[in-house]
């Protein structure tokens, strides 16, 4: 049977039942609640804080009750768990009043003084680049800063024909899974603490709580429940919260919920980081690129988190699907006194792609070619070196989809068509534009085998049943169905005899957190190993254990320190076309078509891989146009779902895709990466559809009427 | 005392008029199918049906309740609309991460009522109040047109 | 403490309402939002609320020869749904946030709210809506431009309740309202405008415009449509750049988290030059 095609997915009854239980829905015996408090203001010191007489039952968690390092484990030790002597942004936790009753949480917390001393805020980009305020982090406000060379930029440069210039930015986008963050805490028998909650990443979680309880790994447990969504937002902040409700339960002697409330989720958790990319490309004679140098920076908010990968990721796609022979790529992440920022879907590439496909149309502009045929002129192909001087390893299908993509959407049939009828009185401007991507599979660099070094193991159990037992965690992606798929498939049994129960970490090895389109690709490999052996002594052993260790491939090779070579094992690559219809008077952009055509390798199953493209493509729509988040003095105006837009039903256009195969020899059955892949590539065909309408360049999103009515202005002005 | 009648069932609950109807059903009833994701009224997934119209329980007090009717997805989940529903979501991949589901039938079972066979228009219309993040929706509006074709006669 | 009242009858809601400091609850959806507290919390009300929902005398449609009667527990749901609803009305209220809240929510309750984005507000003012407020004294009927003073703020007076929204019934050739919202479904109103007119032949009988979300209260400007009133539609054609400069003045928008005072004003203007020029040209 051909794996790919598709199952009924294994939870998608019991979700439409409503017998799944989210964290929300679980109760405890004796469950205390929490309430955070939270600095309102971006930069200040702690003075003093009145605390009223509490009741009894009733307590106060604070820096105090961290038993071992107030730090939340990332790759830096700054992020705090609760603020001791300062806050670094508006939402940041100082304390949590936990009890009884949630009305009187309520009224002890209002009653709660924080008296601060204000510093001067560093609130965006530019003001901390200034420098003329005390840092927030080291000497100069940069979490992080890397720089890749490859050829021989100046000189690309000097013997330049025509240097183009351009500038891009891009917005936060704040993830919006529908479930908001939760978790529960409790202390179990021998002093062992155990943690419930809506998470991408129980290993992390259980090194967090390790470094801030001070405690043995034995001591720890935390138990995944299935998550109500999550895009890269419950990667760090889960570690967080964790830390919150083990303090409190050990505290209390009791088990703690803490749920954020929505509001509070938006104002106080991770989001993309802004970014702003600057451009330039030398040109020779023949309008061919000879070299490209691009600066960026990231916002990182107030803690680093993940922003230095999140940085790698941005430079290592930074010149795109396009081989460039000489270039440098330069950036930052600054720190500023906002929210701290961190993983969402695509991870720096989506911020990367819109800007050098944008970046590509103004070249292609300026020199008077068809956009399509100057990027797939300068593409990629099998054999080629990438930015940072590893190779193409595998083939490259971007011929053939972008072929499937024209007979999809008759992009170079309409570009024409538009460009003839032009644009007439009130009619609606016409626009279409293209995209072409690519995802980096799996971690960046070589974390997977330095740092993660991820296991699975499979079980044997009596009656031919299977267990799955990894720490990848189920947020909608599927991987419930997907991974179960994989095993099934390989071992030749139902579907129905293999068990994988969300991780809990007392049962499952680490095989890594569920982030970087990886599930599938990395967990999913060591899992058919794992079953491919498990089959070799199916016959002669009723119950038995397998487990099996990540090994990088042999020809992966990469420098870290340097950062040289394969940033990573293999690409998934992807080909989007946007059409809009723009209304000459409101300026609202109406989409009204969007296709896709991918390399995801082998789908382990076409439909919910199909899911992954239509949410991945809508959320990118999203971003590029309707989800804006503006701050004010550090404090995120767009505080609300009402207030902060996602696209709703009637936003959506009809989507096509397709898949082109493209096995990959070390994913399981030839499978690859597909879960971000199908953001990054929205918001350029969407912003190129919309530069296509009105004729004139769009350089950053999101593409508001707003945006539109001062370009519009500003060239009229000219 | 406020009286209703609850999934069928007539009930009777001595509290605070002012407590959402969300919260009462989740805590005094341990009906955790409504589920917060704004508190709002903006995302849906707390959406039943009082006396048979689509609302969002987190903008309803449950003292505005008494002498209704109120059902939830734990009170529709036995019917044959609900099976053809929860089918036709499996066999579309309307479902991902499962939280806005709940609502998302809910809103469908409101919809179908007063449009059996509905349009794809109508059918964006009745799930417009309902946000999911995950699908992208086109998979909902197919799995909604399916469930209307396979349980013709059902609404 | 009573913090919730659920009369049996109208004239009993009207006694409670004498006796105490109340707050009016029709479809409460509004208020539910205003008054929320933390996820889990019942929401906070500095008074008691005098719920009126659920008032079956409150909730009819009631079409007399000249005018349409709206009960003041008439959800948005039922109004649009009824054959007799001004399609000015009704194209609004298909505006208005979702189907689980129009379900819910009242015209009383979008009135009273008092919103300058209220979405159902340009329309009641362009029909020359009036509410019937009703207290234990008697009754008075008020013109919607005089009952809302300003945002959330009306005349109505803490022993007065509304029992019914009366929209005089008239016919227009042309009804053109927009409304332009941060999405397409489910949104707040950056801004909107209405325009209604009707013609005999050549000449103008009837012109109305409004424009909602753009200044604390609904910009309707009846000195200026009275000025256009059976002229011919050439010479609104010649006066038009005057008309909308004259408009311009009065739409005063602000900066805020869903738009630009500069867009909005330009998206007005620019609505009502295309509903001036449908006029003139094919139009009523």
């Amino acid at each position: 049977m051909n794996l790919s095609h598709s199952v009924p997915r294994v939870d998608a009854i019991e979700k439409s039942e409503a017998t799944t239980q989210y964290i929300a829905d679980m109760e405890f015996a004796g469950m205390l609640y929490a309430r955070t408090l939270r600095a309102d203001r971006p930069r200040a010191k702690i003075l003093t804080i009145d605390i009223p007489p509490l009741p009894a039952g009733y307590y106060i968690i604070d820096h105090n009750d961290v038993p071992g390092k107030n730090r939340i484990k990332m790759l830096i030790y700054d992020w705090p768990f609760f603020a001791e002597d300062v806050v670094n942004h508006v939402g940041e936790p100082i304390l949590l009043v936990v009890g009884p009753d949630r009305d009187e949480l309520e009224t002890l917390l209002s009653r709660i003084v924080v008296h601060y001393a204000d510093s001067a805020p560093i609130l965006s980009i530019e003001e901390a680049r200034r420098g003329s305020l005390p840092p927030i982090y080291g000497e100069d406000n940069c979490f992080a800063k890397y720089e890749i060379v490859k050829g021989d930029p100046e000189g690309a440069f000097a013997g330049a024909a025509r240097i183009v210039e351009s500038e891009h930015r891009t917005g936060y986008q704040e993830h919006v899974y529908i479930e908001p963050q939760g978790f529960v805490g409790l202390v179990e028998k021998g002093n062992k603490i155990t943690v419930y909650g809506s998470m991408q990443c129980p290993y992390y979680v259980k090194n967090a709580l390790i470094e801030g309880l001070g405690c043995a790994p034995e001591k720890v447990r935390v138990v995944q429940t299935t998550t109500g969504g999550a895009f890269g937002g419950k990667e760090e902040y889960p570690s967080l919260i964790a830390g919150h409700v083990a303090f409190a339960a050990l505290k209390t002697g009791r088990p703690v919920q803490l749920l954020f409330d929505r509001s509070e989720d938006i104002a106080a958790t991770t989001k993309r980081h802004p970014s702003v990319f600057r451009y330039r490309t030398a040109l020779d004679a023949e309008g061919c690129i000879r070299g490209m140098d691009v600066e960026i920076d990231l916002d990182g908010g107030a803690y680093a988190g993940l922003s230095s990968v999140v940085l790698q990721r941005a430079i290592f796609a930074a010149t795109g699907i396009y081989r460039v022979d000489n270039l440098r790529v330069s950036g930052r992440v600054l720190a500023t006194n906002t929210v701290p920022t961190g993983a969402f879907r695509g991870f720096g590439a989506p911020q990367a792609f819109f800007a050098i496909e944008m970046h590509m149309e103004r070249i292609a502009g300026e020199l008077g070619l068809d956009p399509l045929e100057f990027k797939m002129s300068h593409a990629l192909k099998q054999g080629d070196e990438t930015s940072t001087g590893g190779y193409i390893w595998q083939a490259v299908k971007l011929p053939e989809m972008v072929e499937q993509l024209e007979r999809m959407s008759g992009y170079t049939r309409k570009r024409a068509e538009i460009k003839q009828r032009g644009n007439a009185g009130n009619l609606p401007l016409r626009g279409i534009g293209l995209s072409l991507f690519f995802h980096g599979c799996g971690f960046t660099g070589n974390a997977e085998q330095a740092i993660i070094k991820g296991r699975a193991t499979l079980s044997k159990l009596p009656g031919e049943k299977v267990e799955i037992l990894v720490s990848s965690a189920e947020m909608g992606q599927g991987c419930q169905t997907t991974l179960r798929k994989i095993v099934a498939h390989a071992l030749d049994i139902p579907l129905d005899n293999v068990i994988y129960a969300n991780p809990d970490t007392d049962r499952v090895p680490d095989s890594g957190p569920t982030v970087a389109s990886r599930t599938v690709m990395v967990v999913g490999r060591l899992l058919e190993r794992a079953a491919a052996e498990m089959k070799s002594r199916w016959d002669t052993e009723e119950t038995f254990s397998v487990t099996t260790a990540y090994r990088q491939p042999e020809w992966v090779k990469w420098d870290q320190d340097t950062l040289k070579g394969d940033a990573y094992p293999t690409y998934s690559w992807g080909a989007n076309v946007v059409e809009v219809e723009i209304d000459p008077l409101t300026l609202e952009t109406d989409i009204r078509g969007a296709w896709g055509v991918y390399d995801v390798g082998v789908p382990i199953d076409e439909r919910i891989v199909l899911g992954q493209i239509e949410g991945g493509m809508v959320q990118g729509l999203g971003y590029a146009t309707i989800e804006v988040m503006n701050m004010k003095q550090g404090h995120i105006l767009q505080n609300s779902l009402t207030d902060y837009i996602i696209p709703t039903v009637k936003d959506v256009p009809p989507i096509e895709s397709s898949l082109v195969a493209n096995p990959y020899e070390d994913g399981p059955f030839g499978a690859k990466g597909a879960g971000e892949l199908p953001l990054v590539g929205a918001a350029p065909a969407l912003a190129a559809a919309v530069q296509h309408a009105l004729g004139l360049p769009v350089a950053d999103i999101p593409v508001t009427p707003e945006y539109l009515l001062r370009l519009l202005e500003q060239t009229s002005l000219k | 005392m406020i009286e209703f009648t609850l999934n069928g069932e007539a009930v009777s609950i001595e509290t605070d008029p002012l407590r959402r109807l969300l919260d009462v059903l989740r805590e005094d009833f341990e009906l955790k199918g409504p589920k917060e994701g704004c508190g709002e009224g903006e995302c849906g997934a707390c959406a039943v049906l009082l006396d048979g119209k689509l609302v969002n329980s987190c903008l309803v007090p449950i003292g505005a309740i008494a002498k209704r009717e109120i059902t939830t997805i734990e009170g529709y989940r036995h019917t044959r609309r609900h099976a053809v529903l929860a089918e036709s979501f499996s066999e579309e991949g309307a479902v991902q991460c499962g939280i806005c589901t709940p609502g998302m039938i809910m809103a469908a079972e409101a919809l179908l009522s007063e449009h059996p066979e509905p349009t794809a228009e109508q059918i964006k219309e009745g799930l417009s109040g309902n946000l999911c993040r995950c699908t992208g929706y086109n998979m909902i509006v197919r799995a909604v047109a399916r469930a209307a074709e396979k349980g013709k006669g059902l609404w | 403490m009573v913090n919730a009242y659920r009369p049996a009858s109208f004239a009993e809601a009207l006694r409670i309402r004498q006796e105490r400091r109340v707050i009016p609850f029709a479809g409460g959806t509004d208020l539910m939002v205003k008054h929320r507290r933390h996820s889990g919390l019942a929401p906070q009300f500095d008074h008691p609320i005098l719920l009126l929902g659920h008032l079956q005398e409150l909730r009819t449609i009631d079409s007399a020869e000249n005018e349409l009667v709206i009960g003041a527990s008439t959800t948005l749901a039922d109004l649009a749904r009824h054959s007799e609803t001004p399609e000015a009305l009704r194209q609004a209220i298909a505006e208005i946030a979702s189907p689980a809240l129009r379900n819910v929510a009242t015209l009383t309750g979008n009135i009273c709210n008092a919103s300058p984005a209220g979405d159902t507000l340009p329309a009641l003012y362009c029909l020359n809506a009036s509410l019937v407020l009703v207290c234990s004294g008697g009754e008075r009927q008020m013109n919607i431009d005089e009952f809302i003073l300003g945002p959330g703020q009306t005349v109505l007076r803490a022993d007065e309740l509304v029992r019914a929204v009366v929209i005089p019934r008239e016919s227009f050739d042309l009804t053109h309202y927009r409304k332009v919202g941060t999405r397409r479904a489910n949104a707040l109103a950056k801004l909107s405008f209405l325009g209604l007119a009707s013609s005999e032949g050549e000449v103008i009988r009837d012109l109305r415009v409004a424009f909602g979300a753009v200044a604390p209260t609904v910009v309707r400007a009846k000195e200026l449509e009275r000025e256009y009133a059976g002229c011919r539609k050439k010479d609104l054609e010649q006066h038009r750049g005057a008309l909308v400069d004259a408009y311009a003045k009065l739409i005063v928008p602000i900066d805020d988290q869903r738009s630009t005072a500069h867009y909005r004003k330009a998206i007005c203007l620019r609505l009502l030059e295309q509903f001036l020029a449908e006029i003139t040209r094919d139009g009523a």
